[in-house]
């Protein structure tokens, strides 16, 4: 469903931020994007979904396929109407917004007569953002704005959602609930996601399939279980047992 | 709502009704039911003030619709009202247009300023913004003294009166019946544009730039909307002031008018629109009071009296500096938000005595 097609990336007067990256995330699959930091994986969900130029980045080369169709340079809000939605770094809730508003500026394209089932079905899936709807969203906890960040997505019923540092300043265990009720997501909805993750071990839990960003490149990609079980990403991102001094190259 | 508050609400509504109808009476009579009034029982205002209050309030409203609800901060208002001014100078005294015309096109124009003020927001953010229309304000205003002296003078441009087909616009008691229904209007619109599905794209654009455009929102455009309808509004704000002073000069344009209109929603509140209107009121009402007190300070000759009457100007602006100052620091949402804390308070009181 989306394909980056030997993508390489810069910012202005630095080097490349992303180097030669192929990737694919299937229809329906989960597919985790793990490295350290500056790695450029949240450059790559940038350029994915047409925010680079906003950060004054630039494709250097290379594409981005939605569908089997060229979509590198189209505009953000553009791509929310090709049917990606993007839960983005850091969550950038409307703080000043209620709830329920924030959810339903994203609505803001679906069909009048559609806003309230969707906006019923996010409510099934966080209660507790029902209980909130009335309140602005700056009040609440971080679990709770990443609700509201993810429902903003989720109203949308995206066939590809973008997840970028879910598990940011959040307790492991809401992270997890959250995490379930993605799956739960994906397996109603069929949704595509690619989901960046600083926590490999978390991310290789709920991921089909997974890429190793480096410095820009991809080091190593296969699925889960093979990237979970590879001495690189033991070694780098999942802590192994070696010592100090062998990690260093 | 239980049907004792709804009572009240009415109540109070139709209260305010009345007064805002009998206010000309009352300012032009000055006397209540036949009772005269003393002038600092008026608080020395007149119905001029009034009327020059109301088209300040479309300022304020439209200046408070496009930096407090989208977040984007103009010192070019003068130029939107410059603007204004000099299309009814154009379509009104050159042109001889109906006044409702003169209106129509100086929206219109204002509008298409609006847009290209509006313009370098899309590349630049901040303060370079502030500073982009800081200098179409300069270019406006240059464009209008040009104008001014090419076809009239240094005494300013003249306006014919105001009149909508026989209602002839000569009196200020006229001009409030004209320019209240205006401000509620305005008020109204600005009210419902807000919470409308492109009302709440703004204020999500206020908050998050970023995280707007990737919930599905063309935000450039958006902003181009907002400036349009804001300078819009400025711009038959101008061509109301230009019609009601019936001559003026592009001095009356300066970077003080722009600055008065951000001093007023800063009062009022940002981001309110009931905020707005009561900055305005303060901003125009306040230093006409200030000065009757200063005046009534005693006829003693004393001291105290003097430096009151000498430096009447000068107290305005120290209690108007005071003012800010103090509202910055104990209210930063403004009277606005003081008026919502007091309503929880008093809500609250009134469910649980």
């Amino acid at each position: 469903m989306l394909h980056t097609d030997h993508l390489s990336v810069a910012y202005a007067r630095k080097g490349l931020a992303l180097d030669d990256v192929s990737l694919s995330v299937p229809a329906g699959g989960i597919v985790a994007l793990l490295g350290a930091n500056g790695a450029g994986k949240t450059t790559l969900i940038r350029a994915v979904s047409g925010l680079l130029p906003l950060h004054h980045g630039k494709i250097l080369q290379g594409m981005v396929k939605l569908d089997g169709h060229d979509v590198t340079h189209m505009s953000p809000y553009q791509l929310v109407s090709a049917g990606m939605a993007q839960v983005p770094e850091g969550r950038l809730v409307f703080k000043q917004l209620s709830v329920k508003d924030n959810l339903l500026v994203t609505a803001a394209k679906l069909p009048r007569a559609q806003v309230q089932e969707r906006l019923d079905a996010v409510y099934a899936l966080f209660p507790q953002l029902l209980e909130r709807s009335t309140q602005a969203a700056g009040w609440l906890s971080g679990g709770e704005q990443q609700m509201v960040a993810l429902g903003r997505a989720l109203i949308l019923q995206p066939r590809l959602l973008l997840v970028d540092e879910l598990s940011l300043g959040l307790a492991p265990l809401i992270v997890k609930s959250i995490y379930d009720q993605l799956l739960v997501v994906g397996e109603t909805l069929g949704s595509a996601m690619l989901i960046v993750e600083q926590n490999a071990r978390l991310a290789l839990k709920f991921a089909s399939s997974a890429y190793v960003l480096d410095r820009g490149r991809i080091t190593f990609s296969g699925t889960a279980q093979e990237v979970a079980n590879s001495d690189q990403v033991k070694e780098s991102y999942l802590g192994s047992a070696k010592p100090e001094s062998a990690r260093q190259e | 709502m239980s049907d004792s508050s709804r009572f009240w609400r009415w109540g109070l509504a139709i209260l305010g009704v009345l007064i805002l109808l009998y206010l000309p009476v009352l300012l032009t009579e000055r006397s209540i039911l036949g009772v005269r009034l003393s002038n600092m029982q008026l608080l020395n205002l007149g119905l001029t003030q009034i009327n020059l209050m109301l088209i300040a309030m479309l300022g304020a409203l439209s200046l408070n619709y496009l930096t407090g609800m989208a977040g984007l901060i103009s010192i070019g208002h003068a130029a939107f009202y410059a603007t204004g001014a000099m299309v009814a100078a154009i379509t009104g005294s050159q042109w001889g247009w109906p006044f409702p015309a003169v209106l129509v096109s100086a929206a219109a124009v204002g509008a298409l300023v609006g847009v290209i003020a509006g313009l370098p927001s899309l590349r630049v953010r901040g303060l370079y913004f502030v500073l982009s229309t800081f200098a179409m304000h300069y270019i406006v205003v240059f464009v209008f003294q040009e104008y001014q002296f090419k076809f009239f003078d240094v005494v300013g441009v003249p306006y014919p009166e105001a009149s909508i087909s026989s209602f002839v616009l000569n009196t200020p008691t006229r001009w409030y019946f004209v320019l209240l229904p205006m401000v509620v209007l305005v008020f109204w619109g600005l009210k419902n544009t807000l919470s409308s599905r492109e009302g709440r794209a703004m204020l999500a654009m206020r908050d998050h730039e970023l995280a707007t455009t990737s919930s599905g929102i063309d935000v450039r455009f958006l902003r181009l909307k907002a400036f349009a309808l804001s300078s819009a509004i400025a711009a038959v704000a101008g061509a109301l002031y230009a019609y009601y002073l019936t001559n003026v000069t592009s001095e009356f344009f300066g970077i003080h008018f722009a600055i008065q209109f951000i001093a007023m929603i800063i009062i009022g509140g940002m981001g309110s629109l009931s905020g707005a209107l009561v900055g305005a009121a303060l901003w125009l009402l306040l230093p006409s009071i200030i000065t009757g007190f200063a005046s009534q300070g005693g006829t003693d000759g004393g001291l105290f009296q003097q430096m009151l009457v000498e430096n009447k100007s000068q107290l305005v602006q120290v209690i108007f500096g005071s003012l800010v100052i103090v509202l910055l620091i104990f209210a930063p949402t403004g009277l606005a938000g003081i008026g919502r804390k007091i309503q929880t308070r008093f809500v609250a009181l009134w469910n649980h005595p």
